[in-house]
């Protein structure tokens, strides 16, 4: 046994550690529209979000002073500009807004600053000195540290050894639990987290877990802290704990940077806002000099308009679809809130909402494949229960909103995914056998049908494009003639040429004659397709009416919670 | 109480204590394999081949000490390999155990074929010594070495900083990693500890238990270990308690032995009993999160 495997020596090890190559998860986008060229910088702004660079009150406790500077940073991921010219200051004792969509460039600008994504272009100065971070460790060694969305904790083991792992301080490989507690809980009692060493973590609720992580990072010596949609999974309480914490960091003079979409957190405790769209900063503002209305301006505001609008042009009276009073509650937390949707015949009825508040398990609840808790479903007066399939005969057809994980089998044929669901119908059997001929004549005619571009039926969807494997799943839906069909993200990383095919065909197919529920993250896809628009937030409708009665302002604000209204 | 009663009841445990032994080492192996997030599919191979080296070693040598010294040697170059294809090569853990266990058996026929000439079994090899505590009377040393073992990991998982890395890894290797832990490094050095341990168990089989090596010897003791990591949830002191009771119920098995019963029944009881405790006494035994996953080491 060679006698060292057990016992690394602590200040060596640690040493050794901070060298560590390490490579970020590959941060991919997909961009949901294109990318906007339109920028202003820091010097640029004509507007009343100019930068304030300079113009500190007077009296201030801290002097304020630039800790981080981020440069022309550009980051190209194929296919999409995640990063386009982003800059961005951060200076001592404030708590920095970055407000944007999802998607807008937000996370991955802050990767970057924290090491994790290397960009193509641009420049990092911490405390006014040129720096580059090939990995966070480098990034730590700096004094930033960042809370990410999805805790990077061990559930079986302690809060104290999450905390200390990887930096303990430690005598010849023994760890020096004494001092290490000693140290942590001094932590824990200077900004009085109600937290105990010696708890698990998985007995911990998630407002807990995220004063855990935040220990980390302060154990660490982290001056400079970024949080990555810090309140999107606490409680209003937990939520107003934690920006008391903000508040005490910021006394302290550490910088602090939070990545939000919502408005009205930023108004409440941000010093600073920066705005970014599509990659791009549009906006540098102080929260007193802007109202709600102007930031949910400069985060939803779209240049490009790639979506033509498309609207039934015979929406009949009769309430083809409907779901009554749909709740939903997981591990104690309400998901789904008392849901009601109509949707008539001829009609595309669109949900708009920002990602993570109900829309999946809207759709799971709505194609069977999930039961909740309350829900009564009925598809031109006619009641629906039972198991997905039961759903899809009932007549509910399914686009699911992940195409790969859900939608189709990659390694099996076009003909065979073209089947998925419905594969014991009739029409692809022969007495009680399949009939793999009859199959593959009906993946011809689909391929020619809805212009798949695929040499074959018997071509794997492995080797198609995003956007004829959309076809596919689309030309399986609609080609059983579903009443409803709950189509789920339909252009989800499809090349923009599909993109306006699939959406003629749904038009098309909804026709005057059946029905759809729209779910999209992309809030333009629902502004063009759709007759009228559900805005959902946190599980519940907020607001709904007929598109072309809502503006861009007004779907922000709903959006993000930020207003909460009657029918339009 | 009759003196005849006492002596039954005293072989008893020292028989119990003795099958415990490999048992103690197997599942201990098996506890760091599992820390490390690897699945101990291949112990009961690698116990096989430790057996094997040992009685080679000690009949080159006609010194047990140094043939035990030989089945960790062979045991640590097992477990590297196994690491090498599940670590480096990502190959699936579970295959890569039945690939281990395979390649095990083979190897040891053919090498008991080419040494000693025949394919059931070696020569008979000198043996340790035992030493005499009181009340138990003569056992082994690596029963004593067996229970330290069990305290010294112990100590290693929850008083060394390698402990300490060792857990975060097995539970979550990319907080690990953010943390600064080099994770594959950690889980290749846990895999020698594994290589050690199921060496001296498969040693203790072929130098200590029959003085001999006899084709397939460990007759699913490395399977054992697997159930009572399970039984014992990953800590030494819950595999140290999942063992003797296993020992004890070997043991029984062993004093029982009647004519009434056949023997094959009597000798499934063991491994019937610890398939039953695992069943029935384990609820919610959670491994260690990332054991069986195939960590990608450039995301």
């Amino acid at each position: 046994m060679k006698g060292g495997s057990c016992k690394p020596s602590g200040g060596m090890c640690r040493k050794r550690a901070w060298k560590m190559p390490l490579c970020g998860p590959v941060f991919a986008q997909l961009g949901d529209g294109a990318p906007s060229f339109h920028r202003n910088g820091w010097q640029e702004g004509t507007n009343k979000y100019d930068s304030i660079v300079g113009n500190d009150k007077i009296g201030e406790v801290n002097l304020k002073v630039e800790v981080v500077r981020l440069k022309n940073i550009t980051k190209q991921y194929p296919g999409v500009l995640a990063l386009n010219h982003a800059d961005l200051e951060i200076r001592s004792g404030e708590i920095h807004a970055l407000l944007g969509e999802n998607g807008a460039g937000k996370t991955t600008l802050m990767k970057v600053l924290y090491g994790m994504t290397v960009p193509d272009e641009g420049e990092i100065y911490i405390s006014q000195k040129l720096v580059r971070f090939s990995s966070p460790i480098e990034a730590i060694a700096a004094g930033i540290g960042m809370v990410h969305q999805h805790f990077m904790q061990a559930d079986m083991l302690t809060v104290l050894e999450n905390v200390i792992a990887g930096a303990e301080p430690s005598v010849r490989g023994k760890i020096n639990y004494g001092q290490a507690r000693k140290n942590v809980q001094e932590m824990i009692d200077q900004f009085a987290f109600d937290i105990q060493l010696d708890s698990k973590i998985e007995d911990l609720s998630v407002g807990e877990r995220q004063r855990v992580e935040i220990l980390k990072v302060l154990y660490r010596g982290g001056t400079i802290l970024i949080f990555d949609e810090p309140t999107a999974v606490l409680t209003p309480l937990e939520t107003e704990a934690f920006f008391a914490v903000l508040r005490k960091f910021k006394e302290q003079g550490k910088s602090i940077v939070i990545i939000t979409h919502k408005l009205q957190e930023v108004m409440a405790i941000a010093d600073r806002i920066t705005v970014m769209r599509d990659g791009a900063v549009t906006g540098h503002c102080q929260p007193k000099d802007v109202s709600i209305n102007d930031l949910a301006a400069m985060m939803v505001k779209r240049e490009i308009k790639v979506n033509q609008h498309m609207r039934g042009t015979n929406v009949s009276e009769d309430v083809y679809f409907e779901v009554k009073n749909l709740s939903l509650t997981a591990a104690g937390k309400t998901i789904l809130d008392h849901i009601n949707l109509k949707i008539h015949k001829g009609e595309i009825l669109g949900i708009a909402g920002v990602e993570g508040n109900g829309q999946t398990e809207l759709i799971r609840c709505l194609t069977g494949l999930q039961k909740p808790e309350e829900m009564e479903l009925l598809v031109d007066g006619e009641a629906v229960t039972g198991t997905a399939s039961d759903f899809i005969s009932k007549g509910i057809g399914h686009v699911p909103e992940d195409r790969l994980g859900t939608a189709v089998v990659e390694s099996e044929s076009v003909s065979t995914n073209l089947m998925l669901g419905y594969h014991f119908k009739d029409w692809f059997r022969r007495g009680r056998w399949m009939d793999y001929k009859k199959a593959e004549s009906f993946g011809n005619d689909c391929i020619k049908k809805y212009s798949i571009k695929a040499p074959s039926a018997k071509t794997t969807i492995a080797e198609m494009s995003g956007g004829n494997q959309q076809k596919v799943v689309i030309a399986r839906v609609f080609s059983e003639n579903p009443k409803v069909v709950i189509c789920a993200q339909p252009t989800r990383g499809v090349d923009i040429g599909s993109i306006e095919y699939i959406h003629q065909r749904m038009r098309e197919f909804v026709g005057t004659e059946y029905a759809m529920l729209l779910i999209s993250a992309d809030l333009e896809e629902v502004k063009a397709m759709s007759d009228r628009i559900a805005v959902i937030y946190k599980g519940k409708i907020v607001a709904e009416g007929p598109t072309d009665e809502f503006d861009d302002t007004q779907l922000g604000l709903y959006m993000t919670g930020a207003k909460k209204g009657a029918d339009i | 109480m009759s003196g005849e009663m006492v002596s039954v009841i005293q072989s008893l445990i020292t028989t119990a204590l003795r099958m415990s032994i490999p048992v103690i080492l197997a599942s201990l192996a098996g506890v760091f394999s599992a820390r490390a997030g690897i699945v101990a599919m291949g112990l009961e191979g690698m116990m096989l081949s430790g057996s094997f080296a040992a009685a080679y070693v000690t009949w080159l040598t006609g010194n047990p000490y140094l043939g035990i010294l030989g089945g960790i040697i062979a045991d640590v170059a097992m477990s590297m390999l196994h690491g090498v294809l599940v670590i480096k090569f990502r190959l699936d853990q579970v295959i890569g155990g039945i690939g281990l266990n395979l390649f095990a058996t083979g190897l040891t026929t053919v090498f008991l074929q080419i040494v000693w000439g025949n394919r059931g079994k070696s020569e008979m090899l000198n043996t340790i010594g035992h030493i005499q505590i009181p009340v138990l009377g003569k056992i082994s040393p690596l029963l004593l070495l067996a229970f330290i073992a069990v305290f010294s990991a112990a100590y290693v998982l929850y008083k060394t900083v390698f402990g300490l890395h060792l857990r975060m890894v097995g539970e979550n290797p990319t907080a690990a990693k953010t943390l600064g832990i080099y994770v594959n490094r950690v889980r290749f050095q846990s895999l020698i500890i594994v290589g050690v341990l199921s060496g001296l168990a498969g040693a203790y089989l072929s130098i200590d238990h029959l003085n001999m090596f006899v084709r397939d010897m460990v007759a699913g003791r490395g399977f054992i270990a697997l159930s009572i990591d399970i039984l014992g949830r990953y800590t030494p002191a819950g595999i140290l308690a999942g063992s003797l009771f296993f020992g004890i119920v070997d043991a029984l098995q062993l004093v029982i032995q009647s004519d009434k019963i056949p023997g094959q029944l009597l000798q499934m009881l063991p491994y019937l009993v610890t398939l039953l405790a695992v069943v029935l006494a384990v609820k919610d035994v959670r491994p260690p999160a990332s054991m069986g996953k195939i960590i990608d080491e450039r995301e």
